[in-house]
């Protein structure tokens, strides 16, 4: 795991009560019990941390979701995004 | 639940409203029933950097042009917008004002946020501005009973005055209160209801960081719904017992049958059907109606995923087979989610879904879900009999309050 990864698997553990002892990239998020109001939450400390902006709307289903390596991918797309010269960020 | 004091009847003898689509009754109500929105791009205040940018908000809100007191004046926009529904119900009930019988009479007027705009812009002075004053407004503007209180003051109502606090229900809750207590003979009559006006930017912040609200519009039950949409608002009625209307000579618009309220005790943003569909029972138990004897239910329909699959699911587990023969239709598609106040703003619309049998529409509805399989009403609104309404309120946090409404007594 790169830092990203790591930090990203940080900010779902702050937001466990319970967090196990592995998380992989393959760890679907409903397994950590991470849903609704959670991802919400996730989602923030993700920006937050990152200095980025995630679209996502609870009501709609999204894949980037699913397991943990879709959330990095997203975030390290996103990233690379907001720092290539063209610069827009989604 | 014991119903042995359940003797007094209690009807409505005033409708007050402010909304998107409108101020005043005569002026919302045509607009519903012709189907048009309300919603519509934010232009009160700069969207800046939201992505969130559509709103429900009320145009023609005049304060001044309206003729409120000083004190109303003076208020948040919370307060005048309950200020000017307490007005226009109070007017059309035909009470002398100040109430003849003020000790025996409620104002029970509640809020989800109350002065929202008056804080933050009393934070903004102080932390941005720096500003050395404060307004000395500040704090009586913002509590969350000044609307219950302003009103309480206008019509000299000196009994039970307080505001309800309930999200999403808080209207509902307010109305099923004062039912209840004029029910009982605790007073022979109040003003109940709820107002709301968040729209501002750091709320609109708070609820964008929610992920619940829709970019594009309000469309409940469709598939192709993504999110509520908020909008300002306020919702008030005038109830009082049938003899106190009666020995008055007032004209009475409808009868408030029962009220039934319950909690999920589960999840702050996820609803369930447990708690949704015991109240929707516990207030027909109340109004002693079958679920058949129901023509329109007056839908929560916030247009989030969850809620309207939950509201489905719980109306077919209560009403049965009924659940295919009502009109069911959720306003929101039009005024928006006027939150504390949608069951106020919903009440007087379920009042003249009765007085002119007419079923108001879900607009905006493009493809059905399979999920949401009864008739919301889809685009065009229906004149059929309608002579008992029920009227969903959920609110965050699993807190649920359903009212029933039935003609004027014979």
């Amino acid at each position: 795991m790169d830092e990203t990864a790591e930090k990203i698997v940080e900010i779902l553990k702050k937001n466990m009560k319970d967090p196990p002892e592995t998380i992989t990239l393959d760890t679907p998020l409903a397994d950590l019990e991470i849903e609704s109001i959670d991802l919400a939450v996730v989602v923030f400390d993700i920006e937050d941390t990152f200095n980025i902006q995630i679209p996502y709307n609870a009501n709609e289903e999204v894949e980037d979701f699913k397991t943990v390596g879709s959330v990095v991918e997203r975030v390290r797309a996103l990233l690379e995004a907001s720092s290539s010269p063209s610069g827009a960020a989604a | 639940m014991a119903q042995s004091n359940a003797t007094r009847r209690v009807v409505v003898t005033g409708l007050g409203v402010t909304a998107p689509l409108g101020t005043g009754v005569e002026t919302f109500w045509p607009a519903l029933k012709r189907g048009e929105c309300g919603i519509g791009p934010i232009e009160s205040f700069d969207t800046q950097d939201l992505y969130i940018t559509i709103a429900g908000e009320i145009k023609d809100f005049d304060p001044r042009a309206l003729g409120l007191s000083k004190p109303l004046l003076l208020a948040d926009r919370y307060s005048q917008l309950a200020g000017w529904a307490a007005q226009e119900a109070v007017a059309q009930s035909g009470l002398t004002v100040p109430f003849e019988h003020g000790p025996r009479a409620a104002a029970i007027v509640g809020t989800g946020a109350g002065g929202l705009t008056t804080l933050e812009r009393g934070y903004y002075d102080m932390y941005v501005l720096k500003k050395a004053a404060t307004h000395p407004l500040t704090l009586l503007r913002t509590i969350g009973s000044s609307a219950a209180a302003h009103i309480g003051i206008e019509y000299g109502v000196k009994g039970p005055t307080f505001a309800t606090m309930s999200a999403c229900s808080t209207a509902s809750h307010a109305i099923g209160l004062v039912f209840q207590m004029i029910r009982a003979g605790q007073v022979d009559l109040g003003i109940a209801g709820a107002s709301e006006a968040v729209l501002t930017y750091g709320s609109m912040r708070s609820w964008q960081a929610l992920r619940v609200l829709s970019d594009k519009g309000c469309y409940p039950f469709s598939r192709t719904r993504n999110g509520t949409v908020l909008a300002e608002g306020a919702g008030i009625l005038v109830l009082e017992s049938l003899d106190y209307a009666k020995a008055r000579g007032a004209t009475i618009l409808a009868e408030v049958m029962g009220y039934g309220t319950t909690a999920d005790a589960a999840d702050m943003v996820n609803p369930d059907i447990e708690g949704a569909s015991e109240a929707m029972r516990l207030a027909l138990e109340d109004a002693r109606l079958a679920p058949s004897d129901i023509d329109y239910v007056n839908a929560h329909g916030t247009a989030t995923a969850v809620n309207d699959v939950n509201e489905t699911d719980a109306i077919r587990r209560v009403f049965g087979k009924a659940a295919y023969d009502l009109a069911v239709s959720s306003t929101k598609s039009m005024h928006g989610h006027c939150l504390g106040a949608a069951g106020g703003v919903e009440a007087v619309i379920a009042v003249k879904a009765i007085e002119e049998d007419f079923v108001p529409p879900t607009i905006g509805y493009a493809e059905p879900d399979p999920r949401c399989d009864l008739d919301y009403t889809p685009n065009e609104g229906r004149a059929r009999e309608v002579n008992y309404v029920l009227s969903n309120s959920f609110a965050f946090g699993g807190l649920n309050a359903v009212l029933v409404f039935g003609p004027p007594p014979a």
